[in-house]
């Protein structure tokens, strides 16, 4: 038919049916990717929160030594050697502890202790008492320009309280790497059951879907045959019927004109009865005319003995009543042998009844012509033209079953065909 | 580590604010960021303060050395005029000697650093300064 192999394959059923599951596969691995890392990443933050809480409550705040507020700097030291090896072992990247107006009074990368930032909205919050805080660190703040991380900060921040009772804001920073672990781990979690399952069901259908198909196609193809018979012993019957009545009415017809002609001609017939004997004889002719026309519609009589170019000039001869211009051209007849000629005869029959029944064409052209390939018939038409995929035009029964018929005589039968563009049919026939 | 703690001296200052050092200080560094320095308390006993860094922070050490066991002796360190560590010691044999250690966090610029011990039985006084960086 009119597509090549590679468009036949995308439209096979199983072929579409595992190409949209791979999309789904795909589609749900991306989501389960997504909804991991926002898992982990939720996650993370919960975990980092309550262990910087814990950090907070039960090292710092108890080691913050009095006069820190004031940044002294012995007060320094001592949180310092009070809280710098437990914060190592918490695997925490650094540390800030903010006075109320962005003082730093404290850090772990000693640089930063005694210098001035302006604290976020958040953190003044917190500071004032709402609950602990994370979030991403932004390392283009001021504050963050010491850190050397590639992966990025999660900051975390909570409210200790000095000695003396003054607030401080304790905040702690702690690898995003973290993150990328704990998102894996929750996609190994999740794969196994999302993807894993669908792989299965698809395995699991592939088959079945295979096995209707395979059924439907199978149906498909006992019908054509059983086309391919219906026709055939079609044909036989028409060939019997033609054959029976050009043996016996059309000859009985032809000697009964040929005697009234006699009779009318003889002397002894008075002249009023020779007039309608005559008549009778010429009504009689122009039935038998009428009658051999149609025997040449029901099967042609002799394709090799009267010829093929006749045969398909008769053919196309109704197409001027229906306002179409036909034109045949034929060259290589003799390359085919009978079983050819009569494929091409069957083709261009139903080709050409399909095109005056259906196409509402302005033009038709009948050639057959001699190719490397063998004997190439083409009728084509500039008429509607139609989808040769649409199964459900009883033309279409009728083309594959010519497209079987073909092959079954070592032809080949290919109908291009789109909507509004016309339709070529073009049979390659084996020269002998 | 900064490089300008390879140059790091004790400071002439440290020196003048001995008074009751009986014999002037001898400060010494090496190559690494360590500058030590030793000096004779008021008394018969003798000082020595060592400063280096160490992953980001500074190590003080103190040293007093009397020859006597059993001595008490209150010391202190002060890190940039502030209070940043305090106790008390007795001097061990085999030397009659004590010493303390405590980090203290190595600040921007230079941090000067003070260890004073005093001897609880007899007022002997020993003080010695490093200004680091």
């Amino acid at each position: 038919m009119a597509k090549g192999g590679p468009v036949r394959f995308l439209r096979h059923p199983v072929v579409q049916y595992v190409a949209a599951g791979a999309l789904m596969l795909v589609a749900i691995a991306a989501a389960t990717a997504w909804l991991s890392g926002r898992a982990a990443t939720n996650q993370a933050r919960s975990e980092a929160r309550r262990s910087t809480e814990l950090l907070a409550q039960s090292v710092v705040e108890p080691a913050v030594p009095r006069k820190l507020m004031r940044v002294d700097v012995g007060a320094v030291d001592r949180l310092d050697r009070a809280i710098r090896d437990t914060l190592a072992l918490a695997d925490v990247a650094r540390v800030k502890i903010w006075r109320r107006d962005g003082t730093i009074v404290y850090s772990d990368q000693s640089e930063l202790i005694g210098q001035r930032f302006s604290l976020g909205e958040e953190e003044v919050r917190v500071l004032e008492g709402a609950p602990t805080e994370a979030e991403v660190s932004d390392l283009g703040k001021p504050e963050n320009q010491l850190e050397r991380t590639s992966g990025g900060l999660l900051e975390v921040y909570t409210r200790i309280t000095t000695p003396e009772g003054d607030p401080l804001l304790f905040e702690a920073y702690y690898p995003l790497d973290r993150l990328d672990v704990r998102r894996s781990a929750y996609l190994r979690a999740f794969r196994p059951i999302t993807l894993g399952g669908l792989l299965l069901f698809l395995v699991a259908t592939t088959p079945l879907l295979a096995l209707l198909t395979r059924r439907l196609e199978a149906a498909a193809a006992e019908r054509e045959q059983l086309l391919v018979r219906a026709s055939g012993a079609s044909e036989a019957e028409r060939r019997r019927i033609a054959r029976d009545l050009h043996d016996g009415v059309v000859q009985d017809l032809a000697a009964t004109a040929f005697g009234l002609s006699a009779a009318a001609r003889e002397k002894d017939v008075p002249p009023q009865l020779t007039e309608r004997l005559q008549g009778f004889s010429a009504s009689l002719r122009s039935s038998l005319r009428g009658l051999r026309s149609l025997l040449v519609e029901i099967h042609p009589p002799d394709l090799q003995a009267t010829g093929l170019v006749a045969a398909l000039e008769d053919l196309v001869a109704p197409a001027e009543a229906r306002g179409v211009e036909a034109t045949v051209s034929v060259t290589g007849a003799e390359l085919l042998d009978e079983r050819g000629t009569a494929l091409v005869w069957r083709v261009a029959q139903e080709s050409v009844r399909n095109s005056l029944r259906h196409a509402s064409a302005e033009h038709l052209w009948v050639t057959l012509s001699p190719q490397p390939a063998g004997v190439v018939l083409e009728v084509r038409d500039d008429g509607d033209g139609f989808d040769p995929d649409a199964t459900t035009s009883p033309e279409h029964f009728g083309l594959r079953g010519l497209a079987s018929l073909a092959t079954d005589n070592g032809g080949r039968l290919d109908v291009e065909s789109r909507p509004g563009a016309g339709t070529t049919i073009r049979l390659e026939v084996p020269a002998r | 580590m900064k490089l300008r703690r390879t140059l790091a001296v004790a400071a002439v200052g440290g020196l003048l604010a001995v008074p009751v050092a009986a014999a002037p200080a001898n400060a010494s560094h090496g190559s690494d960021d360590r500058v030590t320095r030793t000096g004779s308390c008021s008394g018969s006993a003798d000082w020595k303060l060592k400063v280096k860094s160490d992953d980001g922070r500074l190590e003080v050490e103190g040293e007093v050395d009397s020859n006597k066991n059993g001595q008490v002796w209150r010391w202190r360190i002060r890190h940039n005029g502030a209070l940043s560590a305090k106790g008390t010691k007795t001097t061990q044999p085999p030397s009659g000697s004590f010493s303390v250690e405590r980090k203290i966090v190595d600040l921007a610029g230079t941090d000067h650093v003070v260890f004073r011990a005093r001897h609880v039985g007899s007022g002997q006084v020993c003080r010695g300064v490093i200004n680091f960086g």
